[in-house]
């Protein structure tokens, strides 16, 4: 915001023509992919200019890499049971009822 | 959609598919490999049950909504112990290799802090994460397990991992300043 408001009274256009107040309450829409056309382009650009908004989105992206590397692989017997039991399902073989 | 008196089909087109994503929601769900399996497999019978009504748009969505009912039956039949402690510990947290190079370090202190902070997170606040950063659902398949709007989904989400950045930064291992 003070930043902001420097830039304002300076007569500088903030990176990107947008400012980090509005681009921190984006950011994390736009890292996941929910925000298109002019303003994800303004956002693009307002990260590679401004190194505190960059570092913000960093790490943000550095959580959602880590919490990605997180999902657990399911057993793989577990799927196949699942499959003969959809299989068995299907040849009218189990009982339709839980 | 689809044609009529197609239900075998549809079920191999629609459900088959699904079978790998609905149990690791489940595991999300229960974080029990056999009562994940079980819960998916009553999905499976229900979803059979009900391939017929089935309009065919959107089956990931149309599944994980079958899943959220049949757990909530299940629960409401099950022992009320079961329900998940909420301070386990973390696992599946990779050990640190000492002899590793600085980077590799601080980044395996930076994944563990994370895993930490994830297990601080309230439930609801943690089950999104769980189901859209890490089981990786869309923001409205979320919606669909959780019986909630997707515009809740995303606003839980993003609080989550605001608070999953201010304890990194509380320790040191993301920048303090706010915008």
């Amino acid at each position: 915001m003070i930043r902001a408001l420097m830039m304002r009274l300076m007569g500088r256009k903030p990176p990107g023509g947008i400012d980090c107040h509005a681009v921190g309450k984006l950011l994390q829409q736009y890292l996941d992919g929910h925000v298109d056309g002019d303003q994800a382009q303004r956002i693009a650009a307002h990260l590679e200019d401004c190194r505190r908004c960059g570092m913000e989105a960093e790490t943000y992206e550095r959580i959602k890499t880590s919490l990605a590397d997180r999902r657990h692989e399911v057993p793989a017997e577990s799927i196949e049971r699942l499959r003969d039991f959809a299989a068995r399902l299907v040849r009218g073989e189990e009982p339709h009822q839980p | 959609m689809r044609e009529p008196g197609t239900s075998d089909t549809a079920f191999e087109r629609f459900v088959v598919p699904e079978i790998e994503i609905l149990l690791r929601v489940a595991h999300s769900v229960t974080r029990n490999h056999a009562e994940a399996e079980d819960l998916v497999q009553d999905t499976l019978l229900r979803a059979y049950r009900g391939i017929a009504t089935f309009d065919g748009q959107h089956p990931r969505a149309w599944l994980l909504t079958i899943l959220r009912n049949t757990n909530i039956n299940r629960n409401r039949r099950q022992r009320p112990e079961l329900l998940r402690d909420p301070d386990r510990a973390a696992d599946g947290l990779a050990a640190v290799a000492s002899d590793e190079r600085t980077d590799a370090a601080i980044d395996a202190e930076l994944d563990a802090e994370i895993g930490n902070a994830l297990d601080a997170l309230d439930e609801r606040f943690r089950s999104v994460v769980e189901l859209v950063d890490i089981d990786g659902l869309t923001y409205a398949e979320a919606a669909s397990v959780l019986g909630v709007p997707a515009g809740t989904v995303m606003s839980r989400l993003h609080r989550a991992r605001t608070r999953i950045r201010d304890r990194l930064a509380r320790t040191g291992l993301a920048p303090r300043s706010r915008m």
